[in-house]
């Protein structure tokens, strides 16, 4: 029997191995090189921040933070049970591996990149589901931003990829403005119309660099196919005049972006510019395509704002706040909280081939992202960039709606009510319809940045409309028939919070619960309803800790 | 949208004025006494915009052309302001012409409903990539205290699905955006659920307030205490809802108003702005009059004259009209020029609008078009014009910015600069 190696081979494996064994030896992994970073600029770190929080408290931030949704009571048990020291790595792991975690994900990338528009010409269903198949294969993030940059809308294959760009109607000020914030964690809004006031990195120039690379871009519509697409002109300058200059100079650009040099447009011959040329039938086809050049030139493991947003953006999605923060607003005088710590994420990023399950889970299992969010009694007034304390996070729409449907019991129901045939599609199409409404009500207007904003027509929704007092009411496997069930105060209290909150009732918290637990067995229903619906809009739930 | 600063903009300045106004010389304490709350009130400045959805003609209405082709059968008539002629469709109105100011001069070269609508709404054309605050959000932001119960933006409209509009404010955050009151029916869950009672209703949010206080003991945010004060606005809103029910007004009164849709929602208007709202918009719907453009205008502003002077008589008899800003505003004109169906067309490029109220002249005129109303042809404003002056006659600079996330926004079109010929 031949030996499968041959010598060769053999001593190459060994200086891999040995690679390998000098990298963990002299290093660390990278959860605890974030940590290492992040101790750096204060001295006694460690004596000063917060302890780790508790299992509880871990469970819950982590299942919402990876899979957008709370923990099940009986999950939430195992893991307090489980003595395994390397517990909380492992459920890590197993998060994002779960199917859930693709489908939540797909959420927030949709979230994120499309804010909330209204469909146009590529279904959101389609663009979820396009996401959705690329996070469950864990596709490199570079590989997918190049397929949505790349879709043009004429494959089906990857139509929807192409609703970047369709549903902002291919319109080149928006698509300029929106890759700028989005990919490049700049916000060049201002540099349309001249240099920002403010900022003096963002200048015009910049603006009408990457402006050029849509310019000749424009919206077709097949009038036999019945379908939108993206066309281009093959002709076309990009120019531009600041309103602040009162020489009124104008001045043009070639599609160029930030530091990479300029694009070499090839010189074609007038009248010799397309493959296809235009009418109004016909969807021209450019020799030369400006747009087509975007995706390679931005989405590179050698262009850095790519990854540095990128993980910037995975690194906020955990921790509560950028290290640049705002995301979009990185500069000069809006520097990195911890230059280095974003090098370095940046780096590894790249280096791990743009994995982003991989870097969620390195910062996940970093302490920092551990923290308890309670003050140390001796931290006064922490900033929030020190992270010497867990943050309190507003939850996102998606996970406020998902963890209200596991919360109140919903979500265990349609379990019960899926039995063997439970998967994670079956359960999905259970709560979406529920957890629309909810979105709706929360959410922050279409076309903008994401994020909290207290309204008094929330609070309205939740304490008035028949949606939650519906999903608070009994079914089979609710919480509301799982404690009409219970018989034992203490028990009841416990089942309650842990359902809800996550955590075990305080003494003060079950002497409350007990207090109406032992009032008239008719009066019940309606205590258990009261209850749940406290509890469900209390702070401790809208946010997480 | 996350970190709304508002750095460096007036409405520091305004409160704080607004504060030593109307507390001057007195303890704190006394704030809290109801009277005195009350005076400070009539201090609070509103706003009321009536929109004539469609685009009503200027002709027939604000800026007459009588005896000439262009001008139609109407006459002009005059008004308490010796001088001063308008439509003779508007009898009602022009007895108040003492009260309010015309701007004649509006070109706001747009012919198109919505874009013109936008133009009219936020004082902007639309741009690519760029949206802006319509007035009554800028308004919400500028005027409307945290404390008042009622959302800042109120939007009568004749029909539609309530709710509330984020959009609408912008880069000013969805808190200022428009709610919604269709068909003059209150916003949405102002009800509590059926089955909860009064008792239920208060053993449940004292639940979830202790719940909150035992949270709050051990650690606590501006967004965390924002959540929380939600809920205590929402259960005061809950108790206005009386506001929106107007079959609590006498007959009498609602006969003085109109029966009809437009006359109900004027009523509302004036008891949510007399119950301390900041912004309220109506509209009367419709004026776009491509066909028998003057049978309409008989129609529709017999509708709209007396009861909008209703409204302005009973705004001046409660002594608000000072300090409400009043705007009857469209999305365009109506064309000079009378087509084959005896309609007039969309016509952005030489109409007018009315406003009184809150820092304008009184009886004043600003603009002038020729003698067929077909060109400008003095003091040519458009929408930024308009929009500046809403702002400075509600004692705003309007050449200052807003700030959101260090970004310079300017309140206003930097490009025009108020009316100053009908400022106070």
């Amino acid at each position: 029997m031949p030996y499968p190696f041959s010598s060769l081979k053999l001593f190459a494996s060994a200086i891999v191995l040995v690679i390998c064994i000098v990298s963990m030896a002299s290093g660390q992994s990278l959860s605890s090189r974030i940590d290492t970073e992040l101790a750096k600029p204060i001295a006694d770190f460690d004596k000063k921040a917060a302890p780790l929080c508790t299992d509880l408290e871990f469970i819950r931030r982590a299942t919402l933070d990876l899979t957008g949704t709370i923990p099940t009571v009986e999950q939430a048990r195992a893991f307090v049970k489980n003595t395994n020291a390397n517990k909380r790595a492992e459920l890590i792991d197993t998060l994002l591996a779960s199917p859930a975690h693709s489908w939540y994900f797909a959420m927030v990338l949709d979230v994120t990149w499309m804010e909330r528009r209204a469909d146009k010409h590529v279904p959101s269903a389609n663009w979820k589901e396009f996401l959705r198949n690329a996070l469950l294969a864990n596709k490199p993030y570079d590989v997918l931003v190049r397929e949505i940059l790349s879709a043009d809308g004429t494959d089906p294959k990857t139509r929807a990829a192409a609703k970047f760009y369709l549903d902002r109607e291919g319109e080149p000020h928006l698509i300029t403005r929106d890759i700028s914030r989005l990919f490049l964690g700049v916000n060049w809004q201002c540099a349309q119309c001249h240099d920002h006031p403010k900022i003096e990195e963002y200048k015009q120039e910049l603006y009408y660099g990457l402006f050029s690379f849509f310019n000749r871009s424009y919206l077709f519509t097949d009038a036999k196919a019945k379908q939108t697409v993206l066309a281009e002109k093959g002709d076309g300058e990009s120019t531009f005049q600041s309103v602040f200059d009162p020489a009124k100079v104008t001045k043009s650009s070639t599609p160029k972006l930030l530091t990479r040099v300029a694009i070499n447009e090839p010189k074609m011959e007038k009248g010799k510019e397309y493959d296809v040329a235009p009418t109004k039938e016909i969807r021209g086809v450019p020799k030369f395509s400006r747009r087509a050049q975007i995706a390679n030139e931005l989405a590179r493991a050698d262009f850095s704002p790519f990854a540095r947003n990128g993980a910037n953006r995975l690194w906020a999605h955990l921790m509560g706040r950028g290290i640049v923060h705002p995301l979009d607003l990185e500069h000069a005088d809006n520097p990195a909280s911890h230059p280095a710590l974003l090098d370095l994420l940046a780096k590894e990023f790249v280096q791990m081939k743009f994995n982003h399950r991989e870097l969620l889970g390195q910062i996940a299992k970093s302490k920092a992202y551990q923290r308890s969010s309670q003050l140390p009694p001796n931290l006064k007034d922490p900033k929030p960039e020190e992270y010497l304390v867990g943050a309190i996070k507003a939850l996102s729409e998606e996970q406020f709606a998902y963890a209200v449907l596991q919360a109140s019991g919903f979500t265990d129901a349609e379990r019960l009510v899926l039995g063997a045939k439970l998967d994670e599609a079956g359960l999905q199409a259970k709560l979406i319809p529920q957890i629309t409404p909810i979105i709706n009500a929360l959410a922050t207007p279409a076309g903008q940045a994401p994020g909290y904003e207290a309204r008094v027509e929330q609070a309205l929704y939740l304490s008035n409309n028949t949606q939650l007092q519906s999903l608070i009411s009994p079914r089979k496997g609710s919480l509301a028939f799982r404690l009409a069930e219970i018989k034992e105060a203490s028990l009841f209290a416990e089942e309650l919070y842990l359902g809800v909150l996550t955590r075990m009732p305080t003494e003060d918290e079950k002497k409350e619960v007990v207090g109406l637990f032992n009032k008239k067995e008719a009066d019940k229903p309606a205590i258990i309803r009261d209850l749940i619906w406290a509890l469900l809009t209390s702070v401790e739930f809208r946010f997480q800790v | 949208m996350n970190c709304k600063y508002a750095c460096n903009t007036v409405e520091h300045g305004v409160s704080r004025r607004a504060f030593l106004g109307g507390a001057a010389g007195m303890g704190l304490g006394m704030l809290a006494n109801p009277l005195l709350a009350k005076g400070l009130n009539s201090q609070q400045k509103r706003v009321l915009v009536v929109f004539l959805s469609g685009g009503v003609s200027q002709l027939e209405t604000w800026d007459p052309k009588p005896g000439v082709v262009t001008g139609g059968p109407f006459r002009a008539i005059p008004t308490s302001v010796p001088g001063i002629h308008i439509s003779e469709l508007l009898p009602y109105t022009a007895s108040w012409m003492h009260k309010l100011a015309l701007v004649r001069g509006i070109n706001t070269k747009e012919n198109d409903h919505g874009k013109g609508s936008y133009i009219m709404h936020t004082g902007r054309r639309q741009e690519p990539a760029n949206e802006y605050p319509h007035l009554g959000s800028v308004c919400s932001k500028l005027l409307n205290e945290d404390k008042n119960p009622l959302p800042g933006y109120l939007n009568i409209t004749p029909n539609g699905s309530g709710g509330q509009s984020t959009k609408d404010a912008a880069y000013l955050g969805p808190k200022f955006g428009s709610v919604s009151i269709s068909d003059g029916k209150a916003p949405l869950n102002l009800e509590k659920p059926t089955g909860i009672n009064t008792e239920a209703e208060m053993q449940r949010h004292l639940l979830r307030q202790s719940a909150n206080e035992r949270f709050y003991s051990r650690r606590k945010s501006a967004m965390t205490e924002a959540y929380t004060q939600t809920y205590d606005q929402a259960r005061l809103l809950m108790e206005k809802r009386g506001l929106f029910d107007i079959t609590s007004e006498s007959s009498k009164i609602s006969d003085r108003y109109g029966k009809h849709d437009f006359g109900r929602h004027c009523l509302l208007s004036r008891r949510l702005l007399e119950g301390g709202a900041t912004f309220v918009k109506v509209s009367h719907t419709n004026y776009d009059t491509h066909h028998e453009n003057f049978d309409f205008h008989i129609e529709q502003l017999g509708e709209f004259d007396r009861t909008f002077a209703t409204l302005l008589e009973d705004l001046d008899t409660r002594g608000m009209l000072d300090s409400t800003l009043v705007v009857v505003m469209s999305e365009f004109g109506r064309t000079p020029t009378i087509n084959r169906n005896f309609g007039r067309d969309h016509w952005g490029t030489a109409w007018s609008v009315a406003m009184g109220g809150c820092g304008i002249q009184k009886g004043a005129v600003v603009g002038k078009t020729n003698a067929t109303g077909t060109a400008v042809v003095d003091r040519e404003v458009n929408g930024g014009h308009l929009f500046h002056t809403y702002l400075k006659a509600l004692g705003f600079d309007s050449k200052k910015n807003f700030y959101v996330d260090q970004r310079p926004l300017p309140m206003a079109d930097p490009k025009a600069s108020p009316i100053e010929e009908i400022l106070l």
